[in-house]
C-alpha cells in the first residue's frame, strides 16, 4: 500500500548548510497494516508522513501509495491524490475553529472532484466516532478527546485508503487517549491500512509492526 | 473545484469573519460611491446643458453673410436664391431653410388681461422669417402661413424665452407660469414702422396681431419667429430689402456631415454663425473637465481601496495559515487556495460596488429632491442634476469588482505558496 524507496528529505540549517532529515528511508507497508513509527522528538517521523501523504514534494526518492506513483506529481494531482486516497489525524487536530463539527468534516468535499453527498458523509463519519449528536457544535465546545474524534471523523468522510496519523493521542490524557487509539484498532481491523508515528507506548502497542527512525534510517 | 464548492467556500470563509469583510468592502464602497456619483452628476449637467439650455442640434448649420464685405469681391457677400439653392445642393445637406428678418423696427404694446393680471408694458420686437418646414414640429395651431394684409400673423416663440419668463420674469412679477399649451393662441399686438428707441423711420406705421402658434427651440430667442413670406411682405411694403436673406439654416443629413458643410460653406464665400456651437462646446468642456478630475480623483479612492484591500487580505492570509495548510492537507490544491482567496476579495468588490453605486444613486436622488423643495424656481432648472446610463451601473459594479481582484492578486498568491507541512506544523 505504501512503497518508499530511497526517500532522502533535507532542510536548510539556517546557516547554509542542510540538515538531512531522511537519509535514503526504505519503507514499505502492505494493505491492511498498522505500522507505527518511534522515534525522538526531532528525528524526522512528521517528514516522513507529510511526504508518504503527498503534503511535502520536497524530497529525493520514489514515493508510491495505493498505487499511484508521487514522485513527478504535478500539484494538482497531489492534492487530488490528498483529498481521494490518504487522510491525515494531527497532534493538536488542526479543526477549523470558525466551522460547527459536522462544517470540519466535510471540508475535503469543497476539494473533491467528484459531488458528495455532505449529509450522509458527515453523519456516517461522526457515528463511527460516536460523535453524531454533537454535529452542531464550535470544536471549542468540545474535549480533547472529542476534537480528536471529530478529525478522524474527517478523516474517514472521504473514505480514504490510508490513515496518516502524526502524535495523535500526543495531546490527550491517558484515558482519552486509550479511546482513540481504540477507534484505530476497530478501523484496522475493519482493513483501513494506518501509519502512525508516536512516542506513546500504548499506541505503539496496538500497532501490528513498529519500525524506529533514528539519524535519518529507518529499522 | 468545483465552481459550486468553490463559491460555496467563499461564502462560508466571509461569513465567519465579517468585521474583516465589512472593513475591507468600506473602502471600495467609498471609491465607486464617489465615482458613480460624480460621473453621474457630470452626465447630468452635461445633458441639461445639451437639451435645455444651448438645445443645439448638432446636425444644425446656420450661414451667414460674411461680416466684412470682402465676400463682394469674391462674388458673394449676400444670399439670395441663387445661393440658397447652391447651399442645398452642397453634399450632405438635407435641407435648407430660409431667414429673413424684418428689416423695420416694431414695437408691441400691450395694456390688458394677460392670463388674469392686468398687464401693461411696450417692447421693442425682433422678428425674423423662416421657411415654415424649420419649425413645423413644434406647431400647436393652424399653418403656418403667410396670412396675408390686416390678419393675425403666425409666430413662434422660443423654449429658451419661455423658461426664462417662467423662472425669472414671471416670479418677481406675480405673473403665473406658462406651457407651451397655454400661450398657444395668445393674441400679442405689435406695430410694424415704429421704435421706441430710435426716432421712427418714415413711412407708415402698420398695426397687425401676432398669435402665438407654438413654442420651439428653433425659435429667434430675443424675439419672435414668423412665416418667411410675412417677413418679405412687410419689407416690401416698407421698401426693404425684401430678397436677400439674413442667414439660411442647413439641416445635414447626419452630423458626421457637419464639418463637410461647414468647409463648403466658408468656399463660398460665406461664414456660419456657431457662436452657439461654441458656447456650448465651451460649456460641455468645462463639464467634462471637472468630470474627468472627479473621475480622477473616485478612481484614486478605489486604488487605495485596492491597496487597502491587498494589505487586509495579506494580513487575513498570514493569520489563516493554519487553516490554508489544514485546507491543502484535506485536498485544496495551489490554485483552490489563490481562487479562494481571489474569490473572497471578488465577492467583497462585488458587493461594495453595488452597494456604493446605491449608495450614489441614493445621494442623487436626496439632493434632486432637496433642490426641488428647497431652492426656488430658476431658469433651465432641472427636475434632476444626474443622469444614469445602464452603463454606469455596470461601470460601477464592474470597478469595485476589478479594484478589489486586484488588490488581492498578490495576497493570493503568497497564500499559495505557504508550505502546508510547515503550516500544520507550527
Ligand atoms: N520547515 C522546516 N525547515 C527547517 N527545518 C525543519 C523544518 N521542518 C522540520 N525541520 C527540522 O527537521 C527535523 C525533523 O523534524 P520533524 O518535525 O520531522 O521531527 P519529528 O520527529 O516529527 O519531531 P517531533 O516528535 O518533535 O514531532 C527537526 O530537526 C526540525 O527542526
Ligand atoms: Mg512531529
Amino acid at each position: 500500500m505504501i512503497e518508499a524507496r530511497g526517500v532522502s528529505r533535507s532542510y536548510s540549517d539556517g546557516e547554509g548548510g542542510a540538515l538531512r532529515v531522511l537519509d535514503a528511508v526504505d519503507l514499505l507497508v502492505q494493505a491492511g497494516e498498522f505500522v507505527a513509527v518511534v522515534g525522538r522528538s526531532g528525528s524526522g517521523k512528521s517528514t516522513l508522513l507529510h511526504v508518504v501523504g503527498g503534503l511535502d514534494a520536497q524530497y529525493q526518492g520514489e514515493v508510491t501509495v495505493a498505487g499511484q506513483r508521487l514522485t513527478g506529481m504535478n500539484d494538482a494531482a497531489l492534492s487530488r491524490f490528498r483529498n481521494q486516497q490518504v487522510a491525515f489525524v494531527f497532534q493538536s487536530f488542526h479543526l477549523m475553529p470558525t466551522l460547527t463539527v459536522a462544517d470540519n468534516v466535510a471540508l475535503p468535499a469543497f476539494f473533491s472532484a467528484a459531488p458528495v453527498n455532505r449529509t450522509q458523509g458527515t453523519l456516517a463519519a461522526l457515528q463511527r466516532v460516536g460523535l453524531a449528536d454533537k454535529k452542531d457544535r464550535k470544536p471549542s465546545q468540545l474535549s480533547g478527546g472529542e476534537r480528536q474524534r471529530v478529525a478522524i471523523a474527517r478523516a474517514l468522510f472521504t473514505a480514504p485508503k490510508v490513515l496518516l496519523c502524526d502524535e495523535p493521542t500526543g495531546n490527550l490524557d491517558a484515558a482519552t487517549g486509550d479511546a482513540v487509539i481504540d477507534v484505530f484498532r476497530s478501523l484496522n481491523r475493519e482493513g483501513l491500512t494506518i501509519l502512525a508515528v508516536t512516542h506513546e507506548e500504548r499506541l505503539r502497542d496496538a500497532a501490528t509492526r513498529v519500525l524506529t527512525l533514528s539519524k535519518g534510517k529507518l529499522s | 473545484m468545483r465552481a459550486s464548492e468553490w463559491a460555496a467556500l467563499v461564502k462560508l470563509s466571509l461569513a465567519r469573519d465579517k468585521r474583516f469583510a465589512v472593513s475591507s468592502a468600506f473602502g471600495i464602497t467609498v471609491g465607486v460611491a464617489s465615482l458613480v456619483f460624480f460621473v453621474g452628476l457630470g452626465l447630468g449637467i452635461g445633458k441639461l446643458l445639451r437639451e435645455k439650455v444651448f438645445p443645439v442640434d448638432a446636425r444644425l448649420v446656420e450661414v451667414v453673410p460674411p461680416k466684412l464685405a470682402l465676400g463682394g469681391l469674391l462674388g458673394g457677400g449676400t444670399i439670395d436664391e441663387t445661393t440658397v439653392k447652391r447651399l442645398s445642393e452642397l453634399p450632405g445637406v438635407a435641407q435648407a431653410f430660409r431667414k429673413m428678418n424684418v428689416r423695420v423696427p416694431a414695437v408691441s404694446r400691450y395694456d390688458g388681461d394677460f392670463f388674469g393680471r392686468p398687464l401693461r408694458m411696450g417692447l421693442e420686437v425682433l422678428a425674423v422669417g423662416v421657411d415654415p418646414a424649420l419649425v413645423k414640429g413644434d406647431l400647436l395651431l393652424g399653418d403656418f402661413k403667410d396670412p396675408g394684409p390686416s390678419q393675425p400673423i403666425p409666430a413662434v416663440a422660443a423654449s429658451r424665452l419661455l423658461e426664462i419668463y417662467n423662472k425669472s420674469f414671471a416670479p418677481a412679477r406675480g405673473l403665473p407660469n406658462l406651457t407651451p399649451q397655454l400661450v398657444t393662441g395668445l393674441m400679442i399686438p405689435v406695430e410694424f414702422n415704429r421704435s421706441f428707441v430710435t426716432s421712427s423711420p418714415g413711412g407708415t406705421v402698420t398695426a397687425s396681431q401676432l398669435q402665438l402658434v407654438g413654442v420651439s427651440q428653433r425659435g429667434l430667442l430675443a424675439g419672435v419667429t414668423i412665416p418667411l413670406e410675412t417677413a418679405k411682405r412687410i419689407n416690401r411694403a416698407s421698401g426693404v430689402d425684401a430678397e436677400t436673406f439674413t442667414a439660411v439654416t442647413l439641416l445635414a443629413a447626419s452630423p458626421g456631415d457637419v464639418p463637410g458643410i461647414v468647409s463648403a460653406v466658408k468656399g463660398l464665400g460665406l461664414q456660419v454663425d456657431d457662436e452657439e456651437q461654441q458656447l456650448a462646446q465651451n460649456a460641455a468642456a468645462v463639464v467634462v473637465l471637472i468630470t474627468a478630475a472627479m473621475a480622477l480623483l473616485s478612481g484614486l479612492i478605489c486604488l487605495l481601496a485596492a491597496v487597502n484591500i491587498a494589505h487586509a487580505l495579506a494580513f487575513a492570509v498570514r493569520a489563516r495559515a493554519r487553516d490554508i495548510g489544514i485546507m491543502r492537507a484535506v485536498g485544496a490544491s495551489q490554485a483552490d487556495i489563490r481562487n479562494w482567496v481571489l474569490g473572497e476579495a471578488a465577492a467583497l468588490g462585488l458587493v461594495g460596488g453595488v452597494v456604493g453605486t446605491m449608495l450614489a444613486i441614493g445621494a442623487a436622488v436626496g439632493i434632486d429632491i432637496w433642490v426641488t423643495r428647497a431652492l426656488p424656481p430658476f431658469p433651465f432648472k432641472p427636475e434632476t442634476f444626474f443622469d444614469w446610463p445602464a452603463w454606469l451601473w455596470g461601470a460601477g459594479v464592474l470597478l469595485g469588482t476589478v479594484a478589489a481582484f486586484l488588490g488581492a492578486w498578490g495576497p493570493g498568491r503568497q497564500a499559495a505558496r505557504i508550505d502546508p507541512a510547515a503550516a500544520l506544523a507550527g
